[in-house]
């Protein structure tokens, strides 16, 4: 047994993958997602792994259901790896900023900032315990300023930063941090990106396999603080 | 054999160090070479299991072959079980892009069984030597599924007159993974390469750059070599670097790092002769391996070496 994971937004994509893989490894799962078919779904096609999985479904912005997700971890032996994977894309089409709805832009900061650091808050003294790994989802869209990119991207650009922030504060606490930009994939959020468009040049989210194989072959605490492309060409591990 | 710009010269080995000057850096390859084939047995009977890159001591890609002749992909199925003596090995995922590799996951240490189980890599070409043959004199960091091998001819007496001529041999660390499967893709563009754990320590870095600096050159002991190197480069010069590095030399993006490289030859249509063609040109490597096929050159890990000039040595 390798410990207790939570993945959210694991009914499909990145998410699922993840799940999948990190059963394969012997983790504990809780798994979630807003849609409970497809979380179902993942949970039945894990049946048989040997390890022991509960999904719940619900949305992360909703206090009563991260209280249900870390209670869960807990009553399991205390979470040792978080992956904050689940994300709104904001309006579709993506509008540009000056023309963005503002409620709309809140949802997508409450969703893809504000509930990765509440479960982190929420869950911190498992992690320490277990002297766990967080792992925030990111993407490209925090680096370059890409027209009509601006609502999703600026709310993974202040992930990331929450992540660095986040790795020296908990350091002394022996929590580690990563952010982690999976690269572009053939996926339904790439799709609801880009609608009506031809995605499949995009590689299937298994690509990123390689890239979690050896996250979490690590030492937490030697790449704490570090953001990763897993699509890249180099998984550093600082000096 | 030495290639440069104005064509190919044919020495022994042991001419090296007179083809070399004073004031240039040699860098090899610390790695050393695992027994990393084991012997498994499952649902589709007695199977070979070569290890090809370790992530954890019990997370490895591996290549499941029906024997050390005959390769994959074998008809596997994620989560089925494979037997290496007592221990339990569990059948993951395809390497994305790669179907003759899979992520597999033990319930014991990989470094006990192929302690207990283990014979080196072979291939068709060549008999499976004893473990000894597969190690180089700079080989201290366990880790090769294949032997790093363009470091083999450099012997205790070859690496004595190096030094005596005023040069210097620096190392790196770049763990082999499996080198069959690049027969699966034959258009160099579309190979798929996965990522091998490197390490490129400051001493090396500071090596490399005072080396240019003095106006020496520095030869890469190996295509690994140049893969660790490469990716340790900065516009400023290499810098101490250590992870995974999924790095693939072709003539699109080239070398800066280093100067030469002392390999042996390679199949045609690999990612080593695609890096070859970054370093000296296809024209260049075309005219070479002509050569070499005249002059009966042997190929392979046990063959013979290989020196070209990144430009003409003066």
């Amino acid at each position: 047994m390798k410990g207790i994971a939570l993945v959210t937004g694991a009914g499909r994509g990145l998410g699922r993958i993840l799940a999948t893989f990190l059963s394969g490894q012997g983790y504990d799962m809780v798994i979630t997602a807003r849609t409970s078919s497809e979380l179902h779904e993942v949970s039945k096609s894990l049946d048989g792994t040997g390890v022991r999985l509960v999904a719940i479904s619900g949305d992360i912005t909703d206090p009563a259901h991260r209280t249900r997700l870390v209670q869960q971890t807990g009553a399991m032996g205390g979470l040792a790896l978080l992956v904050n994977n689940a994300s709104d894309l904001g309006e579709i089409p993506r509008p540009e900023l000056v023309s963005a709805s503002l409620d709309r832009f809140r949802l997508t900061l409450e969703t893809n900032l504000v509930a990765p650091i509440a479960l982190i808050q929420e869950s911190l003294s498992q992690l320490e315990k277990t002297r766990g790994l967080i792992v925030n989802i990111s993407s490209d869209a925090s680096q370059e300023g890409y027209e009509r990119w601006g609502i999703y991207g600026s709310s993974k650009a202040a992930l990331d930063l929450a992540s660095k922030t986040l790795a020296a504060e908990l350091r002394p606490r022996h929590v580690s941090v990563v952010s982690v930009d999976p690269g572009d994939m053939r996926t339904r959020m790439q799709q609801d990106a880009f609608p009506g468009e031809d995605i499949s040049d995009r590689p299937l989210p298994e690509v990123t396999l390689p890239f979690w194989a050896w996250l979490v072959s690590q030492d937490p605490a030697r790449i704490t603080g570090m953001r990763y492309q897993a699509q890249g060409t180099l998984w550093e591990i600082p000096a | 054999m030495v290639s440069r710009l104005d064509g190919e010269t044919h020495h022994a080995f042991t001419d090296l160090p007179w083809l070399l000057e004073s004031g240039d850096l040699l860098v090899v390859n610390e790695s050393a070479t695992l027994p990393a084939s084991l012997p498994a047995t499952g649902r589709l009977g007695e199977i070979r299991l070569n290890l090809s890159t370790r992530f954890a001591d019990d997370l490895w890609l591996a290549e499941p072959r029906w024997t050390a002749s005959r390769p994959g992909p074998l008809p596997l199925i994620e989560a089925e079980n494979l037997k290496i003596g007592e221990a339990t090995a569990h059948v993951l995922q395809q390497y994305p892009g790669i179907s003759r590799l899979r992520f597999v996951r033990f319930d014991t240490p990989a470094s006990l069984l192929m302690a207990k189980y283990g014979e080196p890599i072979h291939y068709s070409y060549a008999p499976a030597y004893p473990m000894p043959n597969y190690q180089t004199l700079f080989s201290r960091f366990p880790g090769s599924v294949e032997m790093p091998s363009a470091a083999r001819p450099i012997t205790r007496h070859v690496r004595d007159l190096l030094r005596a001529h005023g040069i210097g041999i620096a190392g790196v660390i770049l763990h082999t993974g499996v080198s069959s499967l690049e027969i699966e893709n034959d258009v160099v563009e579309h190979q798929v390469l996965y990522p091998e754990i490197f390490r490129v320590p400051e001493a090396t870095a500071n090596a490399v750059n005072a080396t240019h600096a003095h106006g020496g050159r520095v030869i890469a002991v190996g295509t690994t070599v140049v893969r660790a190197l490469e990716t340790a480069w900065t516009p400023k010069g290499v810098r101490a670097c250590s992870g995974a590095t999924g790095l693939y030399i072709n003539p699109a993006n080239g070398v800066h790092a280093i100067d030469g490289l002392l390999t042996g030859l390679h199949d045609p249509v690999t990612s080593h002769l695609a890096m070859l063609c970054a370093i000296v040109g296809l024209g260049m490597v075309k005219r070479a391996y002509a050569d070499a096929i005249r002059n009966r050159y042997l190929w392979h890990e046990f063959g013979d070496s290989h020196l070209l000039w990144r430009q003409a040595a003066n």
